[in-house]
Protein backbone atom coordinates (compact mmCIF):
# COMPACT_ATOMS: atom_id res chain seq x y z
CA UNK A 1 0.00 0.00 0.00
CA UNK A 2 1.65 3.29 -1.15
CA UNK A 3 2.90 6.08 1.79
CA UNK A 4 0.42 8.94 2.35
CA UNK A 5 2.43 12.15 1.84
CA UNK A 6 2.19 13.09 5.33
CA UNK A 7 3.99 9.40 6.15
CA UNK A 8 6.17 10.16 3.50
CA UNK A 9 7.74 13.36 5.18
CA UNK A 10 7.60 12.09 8.99
CA UNK A 11 9.89 9.24 7.45
CA UNK A 12 11.76 11.62 5.74
CA UNK A 13 12.43 14.03 8.82
CA UNK A 14 13.22 10.71 10.80
CA UNK A 15 15.67 9.75 8.44
CA UNK A 16 17.44 13.19 8.53
CA UNK A 17 17.15 13.41 12.13
CA UNK A 18 19.41 9.77 12.06
CA UNK A 19 21.90 10.87 9.65
CA UNK A 20 22.61 14.04 11.14
CA UNK A 21 22.79 12.32 14.55
CA UNK A 22 25.49 9.69 12.85
CA UNK A 23 26.94 12.76 10.95
CA UNK A 24 27.50 14.51 14.58
CA UNK A 25 28.78 11.21 16.16
CA UNK A 26 31.34 10.53 13.17
CA UNK A 27 32.43 14.38 13.72
CA UNK A 28 32.88 13.56 17.36
CA UNK A 29 35.00 10.21 16.79
CA UNK A 30 37.09 12.39 14.33
CA UNK A 31 37.84 14.92 16.56
CA UNK A 32 38.80 12.53 19.16
CA UNK A 33 41.02 10.92 16.72
CA UNK A 34 42.54 14.09 15.71
CA UNK A 35 43.04 14.57 19.19
CA UNK A 36 44.62 11.60 19.99
CA UNK A 37 47.15 11.76 17.15
CA UNK A 38 48.11 15.35 18.43
CA UNK A 39 48.80 13.78 21.84
CA UNK A 40 50.94 11.21 20.04
CA UNK A 41 52.72 13.17 17.95
CA UNK A 42 53.15 15.92 20.51
CA UNK A 43 54.96 13.27 22.77
CA UNK A 44 56.72 11.66 20.06
CA UNK A 45 58.10 15.60 18.83
CA UNK A 46 58.42 16.48 22.91
CA UNK A 47 61.05 12.88 23.24
CA UNK A 48 62.94 13.33 19.55
CA UNK A 49 63.45 17.04 20.65
CA UNK A 50 64.69 15.68 24.20
CA UNK A 51 67.32 13.14 22.47
CA UNK A 52 68.15 15.57 20.15
CA UNK A 53 69.33 18.11 22.89
CA UNK A 54 71.24 15.53 25.15
CA UNK A 55 73.05 13.82 21.92
CA UNK A 56 74.42 17.73 20.57
CA UNK A 57 75.26 18.53 23.82
CA UNK A 58 77.38 15.75 24.53
CA UNK A 59 78.95 15.53 20.86
CA UNK A 60 79.68 19.48 21.03
CA UNK A 61 81.10 19.07 24.35
CA UNK A 62 83.29 16.32 23.05
CA UNK A 63 84.46 18.65 19.68
CA UNK A 64 85.18 21.67 22.30
CA UNK A 65 87.15 19.20 24.52
CA UNK A 66 91.06 19.71 24.55
CA UNK A 67 93.74 17.13 25.76
CA UNK A 68 95.05 17.84 29.51
CA UNK A 69 98.17 16.09 27.97
CA UNK A 70 97.87 18.33 24.56
CA UNK A 71 101.42 20.01 23.62
CA UNK A 72 102.47 23.22 25.09
CA UNK A 73 105.42 25.38 23.38
CA UNK A 74 108.64 25.86 25.12
CA UNK A 75 108.81 29.77 26.08
CA UNK A 76 105.83 30.33 26.93
CA UNK A 77 104.64 31.58 30.80
CA UNK A 78 101.28 31.23 32.23
CA UNK A 79 100.36 27.74 31.59
CA UNK A 80 101.67 28.71 27.83
CA UNK A 81 99.01 31.67 27.24
CA UNK A 82 101.67 34.15 27.18
CA UNK A 83 104.19 35.01 25.28
CA UNK A 84 106.19 37.67 27.47
CA UNK A 85 108.99 40.02 25.72
CA UNK A 86 111.26 41.85 27.31
CA UNK A 87 112.28 41.45 31.04
CA UNK A 88 109.40 42.01 33.52
CA UNK A 89 112.30 43.53 36.25
CA UNK A 90 110.48 46.73 37.45
CA UNK A 91 108.79 47.09 33.94
CA UNK A 92 105.03 48.07 33.38
CA UNK A 93 102.95 44.55 31.89
CA UNK A 94 101.24 45.80 28.34
CA UNK A 95 98.67 42.42 27.73
CA UNK A 96 97.86 42.54 24.01
CA UNK A 97 95.44 39.85 23.19
CA UNK A 98 95.15 39.57 19.26
CA UNK A 99 94.07 36.84 16.80
CA UNK A 100 96.68 37.43 13.23
CA UNK A 101 93.57 37.11 11.38
CA UNK A 102 91.86 40.18 12.60
CA UNK A 103 92.81 43.71 10.91
CA UNK A 104 92.48 46.17 13.95
CA UNK A 105 94.99 43.88 15.77
CA UNK A 106 97.46 44.91 12.28
CA UNK A 107 95.95 48.22 12.31
CA UNK A 108 96.96 48.45 16.13
CA UNK A 109 100.81 46.72 15.52
CA UNK A 110 101.34 49.10 12.72
CA UNK A 111 100.31 52.06 14.52
CA UNK A 112 102.43 51.17 17.72
CA UNK A 113 103.93 48.02 17.35
CA UNK A 114 107.29 49.20 16.93
CA UNK A 115 106.99 51.71 19.71
CA UNK A 116 105.98 48.74 22.17
CA UNK A 117 108.89 46.74 21.02
CA UNK A 118 111.34 49.52 21.39
CA UNK A 119 109.68 50.44 25.04
CA UNK A 120 110.18 46.38 25.83
CA UNK A 121 113.43 46.92 25.06
CA UNK A 122 115.10 49.45 27.00
CA UNK A 123 112.89 47.20 29.88
CA UNK A 124 110.65 50.51 30.22
CA UNK A 125 107.56 48.22 29.64
CA UNK A 126 107.08 43.78 29.19
CA UNK A 127 105.10 42.83 26.21
CA UNK A 128 102.98 40.09 27.34
CA UNK A 129 101.06 38.69 24.32
CA UNK A 130 98.05 36.61 24.10
CA UNK A 131 97.09 35.42 20.84
CA UNK A 132 94.22 33.94 20.27
CA UNK A 133 92.15 32.08 17.39
CA UNK A 134 88.62 33.49 17.18
CA UNK A 135 88.57 33.97 13.27
CA UNK A 136 88.39 30.77 11.42
CA UNK A 137 84.87 31.75 10.10
CA UNK A 138 86.45 34.82 7.99
CA UNK A 139 88.73 32.51 6.11
CA UNK A 140 88.05 29.37 4.05
CA UNK A 141 91.09 27.11 5.46
CA UNK A 142 90.81 28.24 9.37
CA UNK A 143 93.79 30.97 9.06
CA UNK A 144 93.46 32.04 12.59
CA UNK A 145 94.17 28.42 14.32
CA UNK A 146 96.85 27.75 11.57
CA UNK A 147 98.91 31.15 12.24
CA UNK A 148 98.26 30.73 15.83
CA UNK A 149 99.54 27.40 15.74
CA UNK A 150 102.78 27.82 13.60
CA UNK A 151 103.31 30.83 15.95
CA UNK A 152 103.50 28.63 18.98
CA UNK A 153 105.78 26.08 16.41
CA UNK A 154 108.28 29.51 16.36
CA UNK A 155 108.17 30.49 19.90
CA UNK A 156 108.73 26.88 20.44
CA UNK A 157 111.71 26.44 18.15
CA UNK A 158 113.19 29.63 18.34
CA UNK A 159 112.24 32.07 21.95
CA UNK A 160 109.99 35.01 22.28
CA UNK A 161 111.94 37.03 20.27
CA UNK A 162 111.65 35.12 16.84
CA UNK A 163 107.66 35.08 18.21
CA UNK A 164 107.87 39.20 17.83
CA UNK A 165 109.38 39.01 14.78
CA UNK A 166 106.73 36.12 13.26
CA UNK A 167 104.32 38.48 14.47
CA UNK A 168 105.40 41.51 12.69
CA UNK A 169 105.72 39.52 9.39
CA UNK A 170 102.27 37.57 9.87
CA UNK A 171 101.02 41.60 10.07
CA UNK A 172 102.86 42.89 7.57
CA UNK A 173 101.32 39.52 5.07
CA UNK A 174 97.98 39.74 6.68
CA UNK A 175 95.78 38.06 4.28
CA UNK A 176 91.79 40.23 3.56
CA UNK A 177 89.02 38.22 5.35
CA UNK A 178 86.92 35.97 3.16
CA UNK A 179 89.60 34.26 1.14
CA UNK A 180 92.12 31.68 2.05
CA UNK A 181 95.12 32.58 4.71
CA UNK A 182 98.62 32.12 4.11
CA UNK A 183 99.54 28.77 2.79
CA UNK A 184 101.73 26.40 5.17
CA UNK A 185 104.30 26.97 2.93
CA UNK A 186 104.28 30.81 2.87
CA UNK A 187 104.40 30.24 6.92
CA UNK A 188 107.44 27.98 6.86
CA UNK A 189 108.87 30.70 4.52
CA UNK A 190 107.97 33.39 7.49
CA UNK A 191 108.89 30.86 10.36
CA UNK A 192 112.44 31.02 8.60
CA UNK A 193 112.61 34.42 8.36
CA UNK A 194 111.57 34.73 12.19
CA UNK A 195 114.67 32.66 12.83
CA UNK A 196 112.88 29.21 12.69
CA UNK A 197 113.88 26.28 10.91
CA UNK A 198 114.30 22.64 10.21
CA UNK A 199 112.17 19.71 9.78
CA UNK A 200 110.31 20.27 12.94
CA UNK A 201 109.20 23.51 12.30
CA UNK A 202 107.47 22.75 9.32
CA UNK A 203 105.88 19.35 10.39
CA UNK A 204 105.09 21.80 13.26
CA UNK A 205 102.85 24.11 11.08
CA UNK A 206 102.07 21.29 8.31
CA UNK A 207 100.37 19.17 11.24
CA UNK A 208 98.82 21.63 13.46
CA UNK A 209 100.73 20.03 16.28
CA UNK A 210 99.72 22.77 18.61
CA UNK A 211 95.99 22.97 17.75
CA UNK A 212 94.88 22.02 21.02
CA UNK A 213 97.00 24.56 22.38
CA UNK A 214 95.48 27.05 20.29
CA UNK A 215 91.66 25.67 21.27
CA UNK A 216 92.56 26.20 24.71
CA UNK A 217 94.41 29.88 25.09
CA UNK A 218 91.31 30.85 23.17
CA UNK A 219 89.18 29.50 25.62
CA UNK A 220 91.23 30.76 28.21
CA UNK A 221 91.12 34.59 27.08
CA UNK A 222 87.28 34.23 26.75
CA UNK A 223 87.11 33.19 30.38
CA UNK A 224 88.99 35.95 31.24
CA UNK A 225 86.37 38.30 29.37
CA UNK A 226 87.86 39.07 26.16
CA UNK A 227 85.52 39.74 23.66
CA UNK A 228 87.11 42.34 21.04
CA UNK A 229 90.66 42.29 19.83
CA UNK A 230 92.72 43.69 20.16
CA UNK A 231 92.58 43.90 23.73
CA UNK A 232 94.79 45.79 25.34
CA UNK A 233 95.73 46.21 28.87
CA UNK A 234 98.51 48.82 30.11
CA UNK A 235 99.44 48.24 34.07
CA UNK A 236 96.75 46.21 33.98
CA UNK A 237 94.48 49.13 32.68
CA UNK A 238 92.19 48.27 29.47
CA UNK A 239 93.52 50.75 26.94
CA UNK A 240 90.99 52.78 25.18
CA UNK A 241 91.69 52.17 21.20
CA UNK A 242 90.70 54.89 19.55
CA UNK A 243 93.01 56.67 21.41
CA UNK A 244 95.94 54.47 20.68
CA UNK A 245 99.05 56.39 19.78
CA UNK A 246 102.64 56.14 20.20
CA UNK A 247 102.51 59.37 22.36
CA UNK A 248 99.55 58.38 24.30
CA UNK A 249 100.53 54.77 24.86
CA UNK A 250 104.49 55.57 25.75
CA UNK A 251 102.48 58.67 28.09
CA UNK A 252 100.63 55.96 30.24
CA UNK A 253 103.52 53.43 30.48
CA UNK A 254 105.53 56.62 31.77
CA UNK A 255 103.05 57.53 33.91
CA UNK A 256 102.54 53.23 35.32
CA UNK A 257 106.54 53.02 35.86
CA UNK A 258 108.17 53.20 39.25
CA UNK A 259 110.14 56.31 39.65
CA UNK B 1 45.86 37.52 10.91
CA UNK B 2 44.49 35.63 7.56
CA UNK B 3 45.57 32.33 6.65
CA UNK B 4 47.94 33.43 3.99
CA UNK B 5 49.78 36.02 5.95
CA UNK B 6 50.02 33.76 8.82
CA UNK B 7 51.61 31.02 6.32
CA UNK B 8 54.47 34.26 5.70
CA UNK B 9 54.97 34.56 9.19
CA UNK B 10 55.74 30.78 9.73
CA UNK B 11 58.13 31.15 6.67
CA UNK B 12 59.49 34.14 7.89
CA UNK B 13 60.09 33.37 11.76
CA UNK B 14 61.09 29.09 11.08
CA UNK B 15 63.08 30.82 8.38
CA UNK B 16 65.19 32.63 10.43
CA UNK B 17 65.34 30.48 13.63
CA UNK B 18 66.73 27.35 11.48
CA UNK B 19 69.25 29.55 10.13
CA UNK B 20 70.25 31.47 13.19
CA UNK B 21 70.24 27.61 14.92
CA UNK B 22 72.85 25.70 12.17
CA UNK B 23 75.34 28.57 12.18
CA UNK B 24 75.75 28.02 15.49
CA UNK B 25 76.44 24.50 15.45
CA UNK B 26 79.91 24.12 13.41
CA UNK B 27 81.99 26.09 15.69
CA UNK B 28 80.73 24.64 19.24
CA UNK B 29 84.01 26.87 20.66
CA UNK B 30 82.61 30.13 18.83
CA UNK B 31 79.21 29.52 20.31
CA UNK B 32 80.47 28.78 24.03
CA UNK B 33 82.49 32.07 23.68
CA UNK B 34 79.14 33.82 22.26
CA UNK B 35 77.27 32.68 25.18
CA UNK B 36 80.38 33.31 27.97
CA UNK B 37 80.68 36.97 26.34
CA UNK B 38 77.10 37.99 27.78
CA UNK B 39 78.66 36.95 31.58
CA UNK B 40 75.11 35.76 32.91
CA UNK B 41 75.62 32.38 32.97
CA UNK B 42 78.14 30.42 35.83
CA UNK B 43 80.59 28.36 33.83
CA UNK B 44 78.92 24.94 34.31
CA UNK B 45 76.13 26.42 32.43
CA UNK B 46 78.10 27.79 29.52
CA UNK B 47 78.47 24.63 27.40
CA UNK B 48 74.79 23.50 27.66
CA UNK B 49 73.45 26.69 27.04
CA UNK B 50 75.39 27.45 24.25
CA UNK B 51 74.92 23.69 22.93
CA UNK B 52 71.70 23.45 23.59
CA UNK B 53 70.08 26.83 22.33
CA UNK B 54 70.96 26.48 18.34
CA UNK B 55 68.84 22.60 18.73
CA UNK B 56 65.97 24.17 20.46
CA UNK B 57 66.19 27.37 17.38
CA UNK B 58 66.31 24.43 14.62
CA UNK B 59 63.41 22.80 16.95
CA UNK B 60 61.04 25.22 16.89
CA UNK B 61 61.62 26.63 13.72
CA UNK B 62 61.23 23.32 11.55
CA UNK B 63 57.72 23.18 13.43
CA UNK B 64 57.19 26.36 12.12
CA UNK B 65 58.01 25.59 8.57
CA UNK B 66 56.51 22.27 8.26
CA UNK B 67 53.43 24.10 10.03
CA UNK B 68 53.46 21.19 12.74
CA UNK B 69 52.16 22.62 16.34
CA UNK B 70 52.47 25.77 15.10
CA UNK B 71 50.66 27.36 18.09
CA UNK B 72 53.31 25.88 20.88
CA UNK B 73 56.04 26.31 18.35
CA UNK B 74 55.22 30.02 18.12
CA UNK B 75 55.29 30.61 21.60
CA UNK B 76 58.45 28.75 21.94
CA UNK B 77 59.88 31.34 19.16
CA UNK B 78 58.03 33.89 21.48
CA UNK B 79 60.32 32.87 24.74
CA UNK B 80 63.85 32.54 22.49
CA UNK B 81 63.06 36.34 21.86
CA UNK B 82 62.31 36.97 25.37
CA UNK B 83 65.70 35.50 26.19
CA UNK B 84 67.36 36.87 23.48
CA UNK B 85 66.20 40.33 24.12
CA UNK B 86 67.23 40.36 28.12
CA UNK B 87 70.32 39.22 26.98
CA UNK B 88 71.03 41.50 24.53
CA UNK B 89 69.48 44.75 26.17
CA UNK B 90 71.25 43.62 29.80
CA UNK B 91 74.63 43.57 27.67
CA UNK B 92 73.81 46.57 26.58
CA UNK B 93 72.79 48.35 29.50
CA UNK B 94 76.09 47.05 31.02
CA UNK B 95 77.78 48.89 28.38
CA UNK B 96 79.62 45.14 27.14
CA UNK B 97 81.64 45.11 23.90
CA UNK B 98 80.02 42.15 22.67
CA UNK B 99 77.69 41.13 19.58
CA UNK B 100 74.99 39.32 20.06
CA UNK B 101 76.05 36.19 18.67
CA UNK B 102 72.85 35.56 17.22
CA UNK B 103 73.88 34.25 13.74
CA UNK B 104 76.88 32.06 15.02
CA UNK B 105 80.27 33.90 15.93
CA UNK B 106 81.83 33.78 19.00
CA UNK B 107 80.05 37.48 20.36
CA UNK B 108 83.65 39.12 19.93
CA UNK B 109 83.31 42.62 17.84
CA UNK B 110 85.97 44.60 15.99
CA UNK B 111 86.61 47.65 18.85
CA UNK B 112 83.23 50.66 19.04
CA UNK B 113 81.15 48.35 16.74
CA UNK B 114 78.44 47.14 18.88
CA UNK B 115 74.83 46.88 16.75
CA UNK B 116 73.13 46.49 19.87
CA UNK B 117 69.70 49.21 18.09
CA UNK B 118 69.69 46.84 15.17
CA UNK B 119 69.69 43.41 17.26
CA UNK B 120 66.63 44.73 19.57
CA UNK B 121 64.70 45.62 17.16
CA UNK B 122 65.21 42.98 14.97
CA UNK B 123 64.50 40.63 17.88
CA UNK B 124 61.19 42.61 18.73
CA UNK B 125 59.83 42.70 15.75
CA UNK B 126 60.39 39.00 15.27
CA UNK B 127 58.76 38.28 19.03
CA UNK B 128 55.78 40.42 17.61
CA UNK B 129 55.27 38.60 14.95
CA UNK B 130 56.12 35.13 16.70
CA UNK B 131 53.12 36.96 19.32
CA UNK B 132 50.73 36.98 16.19
CA UNK B 133 50.98 33.32 14.79
CA UNK B 134 50.71 32.45 18.60
CA UNK B 135 47.51 34.37 18.71
CA UNK B 136 46.03 33.28 15.02
CA UNK B 137 47.83 30.23 14.19
CA UNK B 138 45.57 28.90 11.19
CA UNK B 139 47.50 28.97 8.31
CA UNK B 140 47.66 27.72 4.81
CA UNK B 141 50.30 25.05 3.18
CA UNK B 142 50.68 23.46 7.11
CA UNK B 143 50.97 19.67 7.71
CA UNK B 144 49.19 19.61 10.87
CA UNK B 145 46.27 21.86 11.88
CA UNK B 146 45.35 23.56 14.86
CA UNK B 147 43.28 21.60 17.60
CA UNK B 148 40.03 21.56 15.92
CA UNK B 149 38.41 23.01 19.05
CA UNK B 150 40.37 26.20 18.98
CA UNK B 151 39.52 26.88 15.42
CA UNK B 152 36.08 27.07 13.91
CA UNK B 153 35.73 25.75 10.93
CA UNK B 154 36.23 28.34 7.98
CA UNK B 155 32.96 27.80 5.58
CA UNK B 156 35.20 30.50 3.13
CA UNK B 157 37.69 27.90 2.77
CA UNK B 158 36.50 24.32 2.83
CA UNK B 159 39.45 22.70 0.87
CA UNK B 160 41.67 24.15 2.93
CA UNK B 161 45.22 22.22 3.46
CA UNK B 162 44.86 22.15 7.34
CA UNK B 163 41.19 20.73 7.44
CA UNK B 164 42.60 17.62 5.18
CA UNK B 165 42.30 15.13 7.81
Amino acid sequence: MPASPSQQSRRASARQRIENRRAAEAAARAAAERRRRTVIGGVVAGVVLVVALVVVIVVQMQRTATSDAAAVPADTAADGTVVEVGADDGAVPVDIWADFQCPACQRFHQVNGETLEQLADEGTLQLRYHPIAILDRYSTDAYSTRSLNAAGVVVDAAGPEAFAEFTDLLYANQPPEGGAGLSDDELIELAAQAGATGDEVEAGIRDLVFEDWTARITEEASRQGVTSTPTVLVDGEPLDLRQATPATITALVEAAAPE
Amino acid sequence: MGPWLATAARLLLGGVLVVAGALKIPDPAAAERAVRAYQLLPEGLVGPVAFGLPVLEIAVGLALFAGVFVRTAALGAAALMVVFLVGVVSAWARGLQIDCGCFGGGGEVAPGETAYPGEVVRDTALLLVALALARRPRSRLALGGPPAADVPPDPAHPTELTDAR
